[in-house]
């Protein structure tokens, strides 16, 4: 299976008061065809960072300051905001964690999916269009799409609002989606359902999903590889199997650690102790050596470089050095 | 559909007695101010007159019962559309404000539509190219302009293009040599003496609104809908101008309601430097001299323009924005109802 | 039967939105917070979760019902005001968005002070400082915060200060409102430990509101279940867990996404057509110590309705 994504050592910097951010530093990834990538970390980690510089919606001060994105085998870094906007919808979309402010409260769900719908397609007729909207809102499983589509954001409840923006995005039958914490706001019932519908869609139009999320039981549930993401680099990639059952970054280790059901039974959930940099700030060597207990002396002064594990598993922990190994065997 | 008739019988209704409370407090104020009407009846002559003379022309003019029956007579004889008459011109209040009124229509309304739909323009297309240099160079140049009394302006201009270059002519609203021209040359000449006021009017209020409407339009171009509007394709340009729009126009139409006696008050300087003659001066003297008629009845119609065009934003609101119609009509939806979650 | 030392009954709760409609977010709802647990509150959003909070702390005022705090029905305003200082000092809440609900120009000292300034309240460690000091080390934040704004701080941080200002006034019931779902992963178990130190060590009494099922398992001594402004099912932890009666919590129980994505990918998540469970009824003690919202239309249980404590 061919790549339809490729991310080569991306960095994204923010001018701001008193600094510069780097949201993303020297990120490299991959998305196959048809597979699901979760890219999880916590907040201001860059996780979102990195989806909207794929689609190039980046905060107008932003500046991609290296690396190349290609999608489908072209070469998108240099495109202009016009040729941008061609490719947006068709070759990939967004959703957000916030169904509600991602509607037009004033539009009815009905016209957004049809405007959707209009940018790639000028030349649908009134029928078609119904016939598309209905469709679609039949594909994210809406009941009576005819009379939902005459309501108004307000009017619908979480889970629905999120179902009409996927609708929507939709539309444009995109190739690639990036999901950006799409069930966070969402109740824990109504997020299984989003999930499993994501899968469904994905399977029945052969979409590629980037998947942001901070939730480790929503990852384990879609994710075909998983990405860990920490201050702004990646730290470990991997197949889910590999990241959830033989984690090597020690980030990835605490987080799953920290998960209550690993301490069931137990007094105290194990965690990960500090707080997660500034990515204004960023520490010499490895960020996550101040919270790691374990750290090397040598995390404190270069940052490591990724290590293979495996042909699917790559981490970027000095503990994977070979010279620290033959240490530890001496 | 009946629901929605009697929605409309009631905001009539509330408009109908905001009129009157209006015009009640207005009535009795305009008593309390400790200046003689008739000052503005009979001029200087009013300093010679006798008590006992004085007397008599309260009488006659009605001022001398107590302030009750007067309002209620001023009320009834204005429900059979006579307004009195005007202390200080002798004439009809009705007649006489009918005589200027067009003038002032035609000044404000003018400076209105260019205000409300140039402020929209302009504030939309600052918002879109938000801290560019074009946007950086009309913040400072609208707030300065803010600053500019409006009379100083006017005589700068009067100053440069009547003075100077002498192509504008600086007073009234048309030649006196006009009324002989044809169609085509009055208009002209009416339109001739229109460019400096309106330059005036437009400008003074222009960037205020602008503003307004740039910054409600930064704060829509924030909201998630832009982004996922531009993930979907869509240029920045259709978002703003199809999304944010929309969502900015309720409260754009709430302020220029309330803008909208400002702004036709407003030219009352503007038509004493230009000698225009609207009734904007008629507003000044009327409160000046105690002029109550002619007071009662700028009142009575400022009051009709507020109200109405208040109802008239509300109404387009509702027709815009539904959240504000399922607030407001009694058949206001609820979420819970269309909460359950199909399979 | 164990010391209670808060509780509602009968409590409902509506909201005016408009002349014609109401929303009626606590419908009859009974319950009780013993010394020294922690009670889970959990149930999807909107089914009155931070109401019930927000009546507990007499924030809003119900529409029928009582609340009562140890002896005292906080729900009667002149009993409250008898005893407003007990209530308002021994009694603390703690909001979701820390971000929202610290006041961005006060300094974290001026913020943990304030309460002590507003109730007159002379601090035990000697001054304001010495206990703001004290209140940083114990939740666990460095001393140099003490003169930063809430902006300067991280979301974990902040939420701390918020934890450390509801604990300087040493109060005997904490009510927290999803206290660690704006917050991160790393974070949110940092925070759960602390609340169980608080519950070990020092004897709060806390009602923690949540809908992490998970963290609720680990954290509680007991859970509630609301669902539209009604308590489905009550009992202590392990017990709800193992068995759960109430479909609804069924249905919340197997949604839990678990971080396992062998098990996980072949989970069947049960079908379920309707959300609308059927919320008349009463509670029932089914077995000692669990309550279940039955009878409704199906069965005419007469097992006993019972009224909590």
């Amino acid at each position: 299976m061919g790549n339809i994504l490729e991310i080569k050592n991306l960095s994204v910097k923010i001018p701001a008061h008193g600094g510069t951010v780097s949201a993303v530093r020297d990120v490299s990834l991959e998305l196959k065809k048809g597979e699901t990538l979760a890219i999880v970390g916590e907040s201001g980690c860059g996780k979102s960072m990195l989806c909207k510089s794929i689609m190039k919606l980046l905060p107008e001060r932003a500046v991609i300051e290296s690396g190349q994105i290609i999608v489908n085998g072209t070469d998108i870094t240099g495109l202009s905001d016009r040729e941008m906007t061609k490719l947006r919808g068709q070759l990939f979309s967004y959703v957000f964690q916030d169904p509600l402010s991602a509607l037009d409260p004033t539009m009815t769900i009905g016209r957004q999916i049809a405007e959707s719908i209009l940018i790639h397609q000028r030349n649908l007729g009134k029928e078609e269009i119904l016939a598309r909207i209905n469709e679609l809102l039949t594909l994210v499983g809406i009941k009576n799409p005819e009379e939902r589509s005459r309501l108004h954001s307000y009017e619908l409840s979480g889970g629905m609002r999120q179902r009409c923006v996927l609708a929507i995005v939709l539309a444009s039958n995109p190739r690639i989606l990036l999901a950006d914490e799409p069930t966070t706001a969402l109740d824990v019932t109504i997020q299984a359902q989003i999930l499993d519908l994501l899968k469904d869609i994905q399977k029945k139009r052969n979409m590629s999903t980037v998947l942001v999320s901070h939730d480790m039981g929503v990852v384990a549930r879609v994710a075909d590889r998983v990405a860990i993401m920490y201050a702004g680099k990646i730290v470990e990639t991997g197949t889910a199997e590999d990241i959830f059952y033989s984690p090597a970054h020690p980030y990835t280790q605490g987080l799953l650690k920290s998960l209550p059901i690993n301490s069931r039974g137990k007094d105290v959930l194990e965690t990960i102790p500090g707080m997660p940099p500034s990515l204004m700030r960023l520490p010499k060597g490895d960020a996550f050596a101040c919270r790691n207990p374990k750290a090397l002396p040598i995390d404190f002064i270069e940052e490591p470089p990724m290590f293979k594990i495996s042909d699917s598993h790559f981490a970027a922990s000095w503990t994977l050095d070979k010279r620290y190994k033959n240490s530890n065997l001496e | 559909m009946s629901k929605k008739i009697w929605y409309y019988l009631r905001k009539t209704a509330i408009f109908i007695a905001g009129v009157f409370i209006l015009t009640l407090v207005v009535f009795f104020i305009s008593r309390l101010a400790p200046i003689d009407p008739l000052q503005s009846y009979y001029g200087e002559r009013v300093e010679k007159m006798s008590v006992e003379e004085k007397n008599i022309a309260r009488d006659r003019l009605g001022l001398n019962e107590p302030v009750f029956t007067q309002y209620f007579k001023w009320l009834d004889n204005a429900f059979h559309g006579d307004f009195g008459i005007s202390y200080k011109y002798k004439q009809d209040a009705l007649e006489l404000i009918g005589e200027r009124i067009g003038n002032t229509l035609i000044l404000g309304g003018i400076g209105f539509i260019i205000i409300f739909l140039g402020s929209l323009g302009l504030g939309l297309w600052c918002a879109r190219r938000e801290n560019s240099l074009f946007d950086r160079i009309v913040c400072k140049l609208g707030t300065i302009l803010s600053c500019v009394p409006e009379f100083w302006l006017a005589l700068v201009l009067i100053l440069v293009f009547c003075v100077m270059l002498r192509i504008l002519p600086s007073s009234g609203a048309y030649s006196v040599t006009a009324a002989n021209e044809s169609g085509l040359a009055a208009l002209g000449d009416r339109i001739a003496h229109l460019i400096l006021p309106l330059t005036v009017v437009v400008l003074e209020h222009l960037w205020y609104y602008a503003y307004i409407v740039r910054n409600k339009c930064l704060e829509e171009i924030r909201a998630d809908y832009v982004l996922l509007g531009r993930a979907i394709g869509l240029t920045k340009r259709r978002v703003v101008y199809r999304h944010c729009l929309r969502n900015l126009m309720p409260s754009y139409l709430s302020i220029m309601a309330i803008a909208v006696p400002h702004i036709l008050g407003g030219t009352y300087i503007v038509e004493t430097v230009f000698s225009y003659p609207g009734i904007g001066s008629l507003a000044y003297e009327s409160a000046r001299f105690a002029d109550y008629n002619m007071l009662m009845l700028l009142c009575v119609l400022t009051g009709i323009v507020v109200i109405f065009f208040n109802m008239l934003a509300q109404i387009l609101n509702e027709h815009i924005d539904p959240r504000i119609r399922a607030e407001q009509t009694v058949s206001g939806r609820r979420t819970a109802d269309f909460r359950q979650e199909p399979k | 039967m164990q010391d209670i030392i808060a509780g509602v009954r009968n409590l409902t709760h509506e909201f005016q939105l408009n002349k014609k409609l109401k929303i009626r977010a606590i419908d009859g709802l009974s319950l009780d917070i013993r010394r020294g647990e922690i009670l889970g509150v959990v149930g999807e959003s909107g089914s009155g979760k931070s109401t019930l909070a927000r009546c507990m702390m007499n924030i809003y005022r119900p529409t029928e019902g009582e609340v009562f705090f140890k002896n005292i029905k906080c729900s009667d305003r002149a009993e409250y005001k008898k005893h407003a200082f007990e209530l308002q000092t021994k009694r603390q809440i703690i909001f979701q968005d820390s971000a929202s609900s610290l006041n961005p120009r006060m300094r974290v000292i001026d913020i943990i002070a304030e309460p002590f300034r507003i109730n007159h309240i002379v601090p035990i460690r000697g001054s304001i400082e010495n206990e703001a000091r004290f209140q940083l080390k114990y939740t666990g934040l460095d001393e140099e915060l003490l003169y930063k704004y809430p902006g300067e701080l991280s979301g974990g941080q902040r939420q701390r200060v918020a934890i450390a200002r509801a604990l300087a006034m040493e109060p005997e019931l904490l009510v927290a409102d999803e206290p660690i779902s704006a917050v991160d992963v790393s974070i949110q178990a940092q925070l759960v430990n602390l609340f169980k130190h608080l519950r070990n060590e020092h004897g709060f009494s806390i009602m923690f509101i949540a809908h992490d099922l998970a963290m609720v398992e680990f954290l509680c001594d007991r859970v509630a279940i609301m669902y539209r402004g009604r308590l489905v099912e009550l009992a202590e932890t392990k017990e709800l867990f193992a068995n759960p009666l109430h479909p609804y919590t069924k249905l919340l129980l197997s949604c839990i996404p678990i971080p396992d994505p062998r098990a996980e990918r072949e989970r069947k998540h049960p079908d379920f057509d309707e959300t609308e469970f059927d919320t008349s009824g009463c509670l029932t003690e089914i077995s000692e110590g669990h309550l279940l919202l039955c009878g409704g239309e199906k069965s005419n249980n007469k097992k006993g309705s019972l009224a909590i404590g």
